[in-house]
């Protein structure tokens, strides 16, 4: 048994020695462990046996991969390593996989800039960083065998590449991939490659391991952001004007400076943003991300910080955003521009104003505010002296977080260190990096000592950039057999922004937009408020998806047609896929066998990300069989999901990725919303915004690979199955009792039936 | 500030932290075990369960001043090298998504099997009130129902005693 004494001091130390000198590159790259003991980054200098920027095998045969995709949880880290590996032949067991540097894409010009979007969380299989990453792996091998090759004199094509060993296969002798690395670090290839077509791979598509960090996540070795520890780092506690857009009145740091450990009190101005020195190229720019006004109190521990936070006297000038009472005011407010002229039309086809008879299907839908509610609060560590700034966060896109870094340190990008590190969670909430500017408005009020800003959850609740609510009057007139002959809708948004106010799952459904329908207009408006809106999950499709399905639903049963059958009426002249998907969720979910009273089932079907592109994104259905008690407690029984993505290159992670999204999408539709007073959210915790968890009767999630069209893409899955669970609920409640809910979250209705 | 001494994955440490300091902030910030994570700091979401004396409990909601003597095993001190059969499940199974709940799910778990070595998925319902933003609840079901299947769940390479 050890006996140790710990103290403040001590452990800065200890801390420091094991460290090894990790602070500000002041230390050469050499001294630096890799990363693995410290942190997930990789080094912002390139290796010694690197093949490329993103592939360095070890003398051991450890092949490590510095992969630009963060990872949220959704595997993208782990399916980069994939598809390289999938060309390299490299053995699985050995691959490691860090992320790159984004300040040595910046230093040498974009290498790891490919695909869409190239450094954001989502994107594990874009096509073209995909086939970039597949070419980079044959280049690697290609360079192996050529080594191996001069190493004996024999001639390249008797070199066979396989699980990290390189066979003459005359001879069977072998050398490991370590073994010639630094020698095929030196080959010039004289042409790339070519790569094998999608039917000879031998892993993507056929294997499916778990994620790559999860041995280190059950140890709790994983290093998150708030994990990260630095030499001499202090703590920071924050409070923002409780109503977004206030401002700071007054303060009394002379009330806290003498608690124990508190070393600085810091107020929060975006006038004091140096702004980025050279032109930016942020993937979402500076606007959605600008300092909100605050303060913040920095101590030798967090508890000390928040501590002496709470007692800290602070005044806000509320400014215009606490006029708003309640947020039922606000969304009175937006439903009354559903009447007024003006908005802009997304989607105009035939002419709606002259079909008048017809038997008519009217309402209004609403979506709710809703917190993104990541596990891993908000936070993020940064040091500033004047001559440069290191940074250590939980980004969900690293070109953001470092053209953001730039802005608010003034630093030039070259003095700029960004590491990357693992993200407890983010669903959108970690795109637009205010987080990373107000973590080094902080560090930077305290230079030249390492601060790491944790945000309370209460302060994560408050400062949210939440969920765009989203109200839509929809219209519709019947033709003689029940079909739309005309449809009218008027969707209004809740925010300011426009990049949260997306028409997704609105006017890109293909019942609006195959022709099926001969009249439409769809047009949408918006409501400026204080508050501030957000990514979060499927940004606006999360609604869409509810308000269009829960619309049609209604159609059908206004109708009397069968609800899978008036879909598949409606989606008949698109992609074959939509069809499919209703039809193979619909099988397997038993639709049509008769149940019990109080019981029922619903469908919906979405896409995302753009359902008006042929063969794209992926399409995906859920049939959900609720029962609800007379007295209206709910059960969701079962959901079952068909889905089409093209091709699946990791079938359990795309399973995975479909069943936790169907559990968060069915929390927001059964549970989520903010309310407000005095412009305040007023949820702060999760005792007021309740979540599911395993004792609320869970449904049995299946997910049915069978509607997969085998079009060659591998389209992203993360953010499609949050659609249609919540109106696929909804529907099959009113299967079960009759009541048409138009508004989530559903615990506020009354589902009692007789 | 008082030093308090307390026991944490068979360790003896002193700390001179100020009193009202929850456990989980003595462990994080004051020892280095970060594996135990925040998550809402009022008991709610469980990400801070650790075991206090054989029991998992929400480390958030226990101040240093209470814990004299008091014998704490984290997600670092579960099993030796990841080898409890808990651990193995959830890498084998692709439990986590974030992964930032694990920890004090696989803490739950843990205490769960210790209790009782072959819970039903009721029992695991009822044992298990952590919060999953991921929602990776089925698979968490699932990993445990094995593991009470494997048997002698509790023991396997767990280091960790009363
Ligand atoms: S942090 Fe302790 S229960 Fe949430
Ligand atoms: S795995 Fe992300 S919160 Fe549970």
């Amino acid at each position: 048994m050890t006996q140790q004494t710990v103290d403040r001091r001590q452990f800065i130390v200890s801390v420091a020695l094991a460290a090894g000198g990790m602070a500000l590159g002041i230390v050469p790259a050499a001294a630096r462990e890799r990363a693995g003991a410290q942190g997930p980054w990789a080094t912002d200098d390139p290796g010694a046996t690197e093949l490329s920027p993103w592939i360095e095998i070890a003398r051991d045969n450890t092949v490590t991969f510095l992969v630009p995709t963060p990872e949220i949880g959704n595997g993208a880290m782990t399916q980069a390593a994939m598809n390289i590996t999938e060309e390299l032949a490299c053995d699985w067991s050995r691959v490691k996989v860090e992320f790159c540097s984004i300040r040595r894409n910046y230093m040498e010009h974009g290498v790891y800039d490919s695909g869409f979007l190239p450094f954001f969380g989502g994107h594990g299989t874009d096509k073209v960083r995909m086939h970039h990453e597949l070419q980079l792996g044959a280049s690697a091998r290609e360079r192996l065998r050529t080594a191996a090759a001069q190493h004996w004199g024999v001639p390249l094509a008797t070199i066979e590449a396989k699980d990290s060993l390189l066979t003459h296969t005359p001879t069977g002798r072998r050398l490991t991939y370590g073994e010639v690395a630094t020698a095929a670090a030196k080959v010039r290839l004289a042409s790339e490659p070519k790569l094998k077509s999608p039917d000879q791979w031998t892993f993507l598509g056929k294997a499916s391991p778990s994620k790559l960090n999860i041995p280190q996540i059950v140890t709790g070795k994983a290093v998150y952001g708030i994990d990260v520890q630095v030499p001499g780092m202090v703590y920071a506690a924050l409070k923002q004007s409780p109503v977004q857009g206030g401002k700071l009145k007054s303060h009394k740091p002379e009330a806290v400076l003498g608690m124990p450990g508190v070393r600085a009190v810091v107020v929060i101005d975006r006038e004091k943003t140096p702004g980025t020195p050279v032109p930016g190229k942020a993937t979402w720019g500076y606007s959605t991300n600008q300092l909100q006004s605050g303060v913040a109190v920095i101590a030798d521990h967090y508890w000390q910080a928040k501590t002496a936070l709470d007692a800290l006297p602070v005044e806000w000038d509320a400014g215009p955003g606490a006029k708003w009472d309640t947020v039922e005011q606000i969304y009175g407010a937006a439903r009354a521009l559903h009447d007024r002229p003006g908005g802009k039309v997304l989607r105009e086809s035939g002419n709606v104003d002259s079909v008048t008879d017809g038997r008519t299907v009217q309402g209004t839908y609403s979506t709710p505010y809703c917190e993104n509610a990541a596990m891993e609060p908000l936070n993020g560590t940064a040091v500033v002296t004047k001559d440069g700034a290191e940074i250590w966060c939980p980004t969900q896109d690293l070109l953001q977080a470092y053209w953001v870094a730039i802005d608010e340190s003034g630093m030039r990008p070259e003095k700029v260190r960004l590491h990357e590190c693992y993200v407890g969670g983010a669903y959108g909430r970690r795109t637009q990096a205010d987080d990373v500017r107000v973590v080094i408005a902080i560090a930077r009020e305290y230079p030249g000592v390492a601060v790491k800003t944790i945000w309370s959850r209460e302060e994560c609740f408050q400062q949210g950039r939440y969920r765009t609510p989203i109200t839509t009057q929809f219209k519709a007139v019947l033709d003689e057999r029940g079909y739309p002959r005309a449809v009218t809708g008027k969707a209004v948004f809740v925010g300011t922004h426009p990049l949260f106010q997306l028409p997704l799952g609105y006017s890109d459904v293909p019942y609006f937009t195959s022709g099926i329908i001969p009249n439409v207009r769809l047009s949408a408006a918006s409501l400026p408020v204080n508050i501030l809106d957000g990514a979060f999950r499927g940004p606006c499709y999360n609604s869409h998806a509810f308000l269009v399905e829960t619309f049609i639903d209604e159609c059908a049963a206004a109708a009397g047609i069968d609800p899978l059958e008036y879909r598949l009426h409606l989606v008949s002249r698109w992609d074959k896929s939509w069809g499919d998907c209703l039809r193979v969720a619909a099988e397997k979910a038993a639709w049509g066998r008769p149940l019990p009273p109080g019981e029922g089932r619903g469908i919906a079907i979405t896409s995302w990300p753009n359902g008006a592109i042929h063969n794209f994104g992926t399409i995906i259905c859920a049939v959900a069989h609720v029962k609800v008690t007379r007295r209206g407690e709910l059960e969701v029984k079962q959901l079952d999901y068909a889905f089409d993505c093209g091709r699946v290159a990791n079938h359990d992670a795309v399973r995975a990725q479909i069943q936790g999204g169907a559990i968060f999408g069915m929390n927001v539709a059964l549970n989520e919303q903010l309310t407000v007073k005095a412009g305040e959210i007023v949820e702060r915790n999760f005792d007021h915004y309740p979540m599911l968890r395993l004792g609320d009767k869970l449904p049995q999630v299946n997910v049915h690979f069978d509607a997969l069209s085998g079009y060659k893409r591998w389209d992203i899955i993360g953010e499609s199955p949050v659609g249609p669970v919540g109106p696929a609920i909804g529907n099959a409640i009113f299967r079960a009792t009759g009541k048409r809910l138009r508004t989530t979250p559903f615990r506020d209705h009354d589902l009692s039936w007789t | 500030m008082t030093a308090v001494r307390l026991r944490v994955n068979g360790a003896e440490h002193e700390v001179d932290a100020d009193s009202s300091t929850p456990l989980l902030w003595v462990l994080r910030d004051h020892l280095g075990l970060t594996g135990t994570k925040y998550g809402c700091g009022i008991g709610e979401c469980g990400a801070c369960t650790v075991h206090l004396d054989g029991t998992p409990v929400r480390s958030c909601m226990l101040r240093l001043a209470t814990l004299a003597g008091a014998d704490v095993v984290t997600i670092e001190g579960l099993s030796d090298k990841g080898g409890h059969v808990l651990q193995r499940l959830w890498a084998e199974m692709n439990v986590p998504q974030c992964g930032y709940c694990q920890a004090g799910m696989l803490m739950a778990a843990a205490g769960l099997l210790k209790r009782n070595a072959h819970p039903s998925e009721d029992d695991i319902d009822a044992a298990i009130s952590n919060i999953c933003r991921c929602g990776t609840y089925p698979r968490i079901r699932a990993a445990i129902l094995r593991a009470a299947d494997a048997g002698s769940a509790p023991e396997a390479g767990s280091p960790e005693k009363s």
